[in-house]
């Protein structure tokens, strides 16, 4: 269970997060309140470990996940007496406590001026940016939130995790085109991400869906992408069901040979019922193999399972 | 290193550190009776007799080592698959139990998918939505309170 701490949070269930917030307490009475370096324990054993802090990080996020107040603050505590209070990732860690317990806008709004100070003294905090980027998007101010992430990148262009930000951002104000452009930064700095690829299989996929201009070549781009996250992951079930719906939607819409406008030809039929029906067997036998209990199979999201396999029921 | 790797690398050392010190024993007392029987056969000039050491010794150190090396083999990790897309594939199949040590728990360096970080962004983390999505799970009976 403590392995799942060495991980951000945010992708725990809410049962597992509950679970590690419920032995918060015990762990913070066993781990060593403060690090002296002169401990006569630390001729045997070190005292301290980089995964120590790690885990104080992130206990801390998912104690305020779980509204678990005191269990956060001594984390928060003890992080600020090891780094010091300026350090910067430490004073983003401080930002989010004090969101998580503001009680209104107005307070929320005083935090977001407290950065706003921080930034001002000192341009380059990167952490504190990012915060208020985040600040932003809570208080639903998303085009002053997408104006602060390209100020940002402006300045560092290679944080694939901005880009990643900026993408999403744009998707869920439908600006798809600006979404893709932003997700295809992330790709020149992590080439080799699958579920970025496949990511942006998705998003072409809403810009065909919701007939943007150039829907076709979007249908086609999500294909494309969609193979390429299963080339680049063997066995990826987001990839296969994204190439089946995308495939199944090519099937049914017979395309018309669109103007290329300098990029590829669309696939043909015959490619695109190859590809379904290879989409088709992987599915149900991903599907198969996990319900069976198969050993090599049972990482799968269960929920992704789920959709797989009323995916194929539908058929 | 699995426990039955263990256990023979450690049977295989003591094989060893008895072999040495019997071979030692060895040496030494046969230079002790060597040294009085050359001293009563042929006064003085003592020819250093070339030190048989016993087959048993032999055998013993020769079977030490050999357990040493097989209990090393036995207790090395599997190999780690080379091609990125077989990599992932064990990612995303099997998860954590694709990447156990000898002794059933996850490897230190595993990290799940590198690139999930860049969907989840613990940067721009929105920690409010988070605790209005749990307390909405909790209301709706996920999860039974400790208290």
């Amino acid at each position: 269970m403590s392995s799942s701490l060495l991980h951000p949070p945010a992708q725990l269930s809410p049962v597992v997060a509950l679970q590690l917030s419920q032995q918060a307490p015990s762990l913070l009475q066993n781990a060593p309140s403060s690090i002296s370096p002169y401990s006569l324990g630390s001729l045997w054993s070190a005292a301290e470990s980089p995964e120590l802090w790690t885990v104080y990080e992130n206990l801390m996020l998912s104690c305020l996940r779980t509204g678990d107040e005191e269990s956060a603050h001594i984390c928060l505590e003890r992080l600020t007496a090891r780094f010091g209070a300026d350090n910067e990732k430490l004073m983003a860690l401080g930002g989010i406590f004090q969101e998580a317990v503001a009680q209104d806008d107005a307070a929320l709004k005083r935090i977001l001026e407290e950065y706003e100070t921080i930034l001002n003294k000192d341009p380059t905090n990167t952490p504190i940016s990012k915060r208020r980027v985040a600040l932003f998007k809570t208080l639903k101010r998303t085009t002053e939130a997408i104006t602060a992430l390209i100020k940002f990148l402006d300045a560092s262009p290679t944080d694939a995790e901005a880009w990643a930000e900026l993408g999403d951002l744009y998707v869920s104000q439908a600006m798809y085109k600006q979404g893709i452009f932003a997700f295809e930064e992330v790709l020149l700095i992590t080439p080799n991400a699958w579920n970025i690829h496949a990511k942006l299989g998705e998003i072409c996929y809403m810009a065909a869906t919701a007939n943007e201009p150039g829907s076709d070549n979007y249908l086609a781009e999500s294909l494309r992408r969609f193979c390429r996250s299963i080339e680049l992951c063997d066995d990826y079930l987001r990839g296969y069901y994204g190439l089946k719906i995308t495939s199944n939607k090519l099937l049914g819409s017979h395309p018309r040979q669109s103007k290329t406008d300098g990029g590829l030809a669309p696939p043909t039929q015959e490619t695109v019922q190859r590809l379904s029906e290879i989409a088709t067997s992987k599915l149900s036998e991903i599907v198969r193999r996990n319900a069976a209990g198969d050993s090599g199979y049972l990482g799968y999201d269960l929920g992704e399972i789920i959709a797989a396999k009323e995916l194929l029921n539908k058929e | 290193m699995t426990w039955i790797s263990k256990s023979v690398t450690g049977l295989g050392l003591v094989l060893l550190a008895h072999a040495c010190y019997s071979a030692h024993e060895h040496s030494a007392l046969h230079s002790i009776s060597t040294a009085s029987i050359s001293s009563v056969a042929s006064h003085g000039s003592s020819t250093p007799a070339v030190a048989s050491l016993p087959l048993d010794i032999v055998i013993e150190t020769v079977v030490a080592i050999f357990a040493v090396c097989v209990g090393l083999v036995l207790g090395t990790p599997d190999l780690r698959p080379i091609e990125w897309r077989v990599w992932a594939g064990k990612i995303e199949r099997e998860g954590e139990r694709g990447f156990l040590t000898g002794d059933g728990e996850v490897e230190k360096d595993y990290i799940g998918n590198p690139f999930k970080v860049l969907e989840i962004r613990p940067g721009f983390v929105d920690i409010r939505k988070q605790r209005k999505e749990f307390a909405a799970w909790v209301r709706e009976g996920g999860g039974t309170p400790k208290k």
